[in-house]
């Protein structure tokens, strides 16, 4: 499902950020992709989805090459994914509603599918009686669900999310880690960032790491 | 593969959107396009009357041709036979002294009793050519009345027409600067309504980059920004229109009041419906160009 080769980036830097990093994620995996603050995590997760183009090196998504598809294709793919934001990128004068609906409206899903369909992964997250708030009169937690909400309204494939509990407490991160479970099981495949080891711990995967911009090993937590 | 309604819906509701959260943005470009507008309109409202008024007066073309007191038949006869051969002139009048003295009685009414002491007719006989509007043009008045003038048996040619054919000149001029004036009104509107869009996509970039990472291709950014533009352009024409309106019946209205003698306040039109589409147009199209020329921000964003 995502294959990535020898990817190198830098940023106007003689020192790399990323260096010949190559892995793959077979479709319906759930991988966490982790290491420490400034190992590359944040670069490589933009890369998945071309809000960066690296400077060398492949990354295949979903059968497209990120480094050569032209932007209308690639704005076709985001539309086959669900991106979930560490700082939930959410338009803050659009009610919740409006958020999560975006998705749907950008990929041409009828208008009468619409609001049963909001309706119905609100729910799934747990926020579905926030529907006419705005963002910011919601909490972190909240609006890390309509962030969620909205990368699942299209029933991606791939979900890329970056440290979707970040921000969260305890009991919060475990319910969002519960949802995100649930897509899985589902199907669907997933990326996640995430520097929190205990996270690791608790919900056992398969992890990336990365230390200072290359691939280390592929780890199993113990 | 998606319903056109269903791509076309969110584009128009993101358009309503963006007009409804930025309605100061809006206003602005509305009021700079209209104001344009109006003094495009009203340039060429004066322009266009004053043009009709002129032709009005050129398809009156004469030259009258003062005859000495002691002209013979036959000088007459050929006088008359040199008037008919002249293709400029459509028709012509002899009009005798003792005409000219009851014409000149007509004109004068009840200040004309002064003429009855007079010892002697002092008005001379004339020929009253009257030319074909649609073979004579301002310039050959002149040339006709230098013609006549060096005929055996012509005392003095009048005509009326020298201030006209300047009054054309200037109406030719008027129209070129026209022209100009439109287009330097036209760039000034652009390059301000695209500033105003620049302005609005500048506070609206974070919504725009959410939009890009959520899978929306650069058309679905761009367009409600392009129908956002036809909506500003469009209103603003109507707006212009409807005080180019107002100001010309107040403006008919109250000339006819302060000279009602004046027939020619009769005359003055407004557009007629192939103007006012063009106007309706050309200010669609401004909103349309200032969009275009703001859009790079879309792609670079």
């Amino acid at each position: 499902m995502i294959r990535v080769s020898h990817l190198n980036k830098c940023y106007n830097h003689p020192d790399m950020i990323l260096k010949d990093v190559s892995f793959e994620v077979k479709k319906g995996e759930f991988v966490y992709l982790s290491g420490p603050s400034g190992a590359g995590k944040t670069t490589l997760f933009r890369l998945l989805f071309a809000d960066l183009k690296p400077d060398g090196g492949q990354i295949v998504v979903d059968g497209l090459d990120l480094v050569r598809a032209r932007p209308a294709r690639i704005a076709r793919l985001r539309q086959r994914m669900g991106v979930v934001f560490q700082d939930y990128k959410l338009i803050p004068n659009y009610t919740v509603f409006d958020n999560v609906a975006l998705a749907l409206e950008i990929a041409g899903t009828p208008r009468r599918l619409i609001q049963k369909t909001v309706w119905q992964v609100l729910k799934i997250v747990g926020v579905e009686r926030q529907l006419d708030r705005l963002p910011l009169q919601l909490s972190g937690g909240e609006q890390q669900r309509v962030a969620i909400a909205r990368a699942l309204v299209n029933d991606p494939q791939i979900i890329l999310a970056d440290e979707p509990t970040g921000n969260l407490d305890y009991e919060i991160a475990n319910e969002i880690m519960s949802i995100l479970d649930y897509i899985n099981s589902l199907g669907a495949t997933i990326v996640m960032v995430t520097h929190n080891r205990a996270l690791l711990q608790r919900f056992k995967r398969k992890v990336f790491y990365l230390d200072q911009g290359s691939l280390q090993a592929y780890v199993w937590p113990e | 593969m998606a319903k056109f309604q269903d791509r076309i819906y969110p584009l128009f509701k993101l358009t309503a959107n963006n007009i409804r959260r930025h309605p100061v943005i809006n206003l602005i470009s509305i009021s700079i396009i209209s104001i344009a507008m109006l003094m495009l309109i009203l340039y060429f409202l004066a322009y266009s009357n004053a043009a009709r008024i002129v032709s009005a007066w050129r398809a009156d073309l004469r030259i009258v041709v003062y005859l000495v007191d002691d002209i013979d038949s036959g000088r007459m006869l050929s006088l008359k036979n040199y008037c008919r051969e002249l293709d400029e002139v459509m028709r012509f009048d002899y009009v005798s002294k003792e005409q000219a003295l009851e014409n000149f009685k007509v004109t004068l009414g009840d200040n004309s009793n002064f003429l009855a002491g007079l010892p002697e007719n002092p008005l001379p006989a004339s020929l009253e050519l009257l030319l074909d509007s649609e073979v004579a043009e301002v310039d050959d008045v002149e040339r006709l009345a230098r013609q006549l003038q060096r005929q055996v048996g012509v005392d003095e040619v009048a005509y009326g027409s020298r201030w006209l054919r300047q009054l054309f000149s200037l109406l030719k001029t008027v129209k070129y600067f026209g022209f100009l004036f439109a287009a330097f009104l036209s760039a000034v509107t652009v390059f301000i309504v695209a500033s105003t869009i620049r302005l609005s996509l500048y506070a609206r970039r974070e919504t725009i980059r959410v939009l890009h990472l959520v899978g929306a291709t650069r058309s679905f950014i761009a367009l409600p920004y392009l129908f956002e533009g036809v909506f500003q352009g469009a209103v603003a024409s109507f707006l212009a229109l409807g005080f180019a309106y107002g100001g010309f019946r107040y403006f008919k209205a109250w000339l006819q009041l302060q000279v009602p003698q004046w027939s020619i306040v009769l005359q003055l039109k407004f557009f007629t419906t192939l103007p006012l589409l063009l106007f309706l147009l050309l200010g669609t199209s401004l909103g349309i160009a200032g969009f275009l020329l703001s859009s790079r921000w879309v792609r670079q964003d």
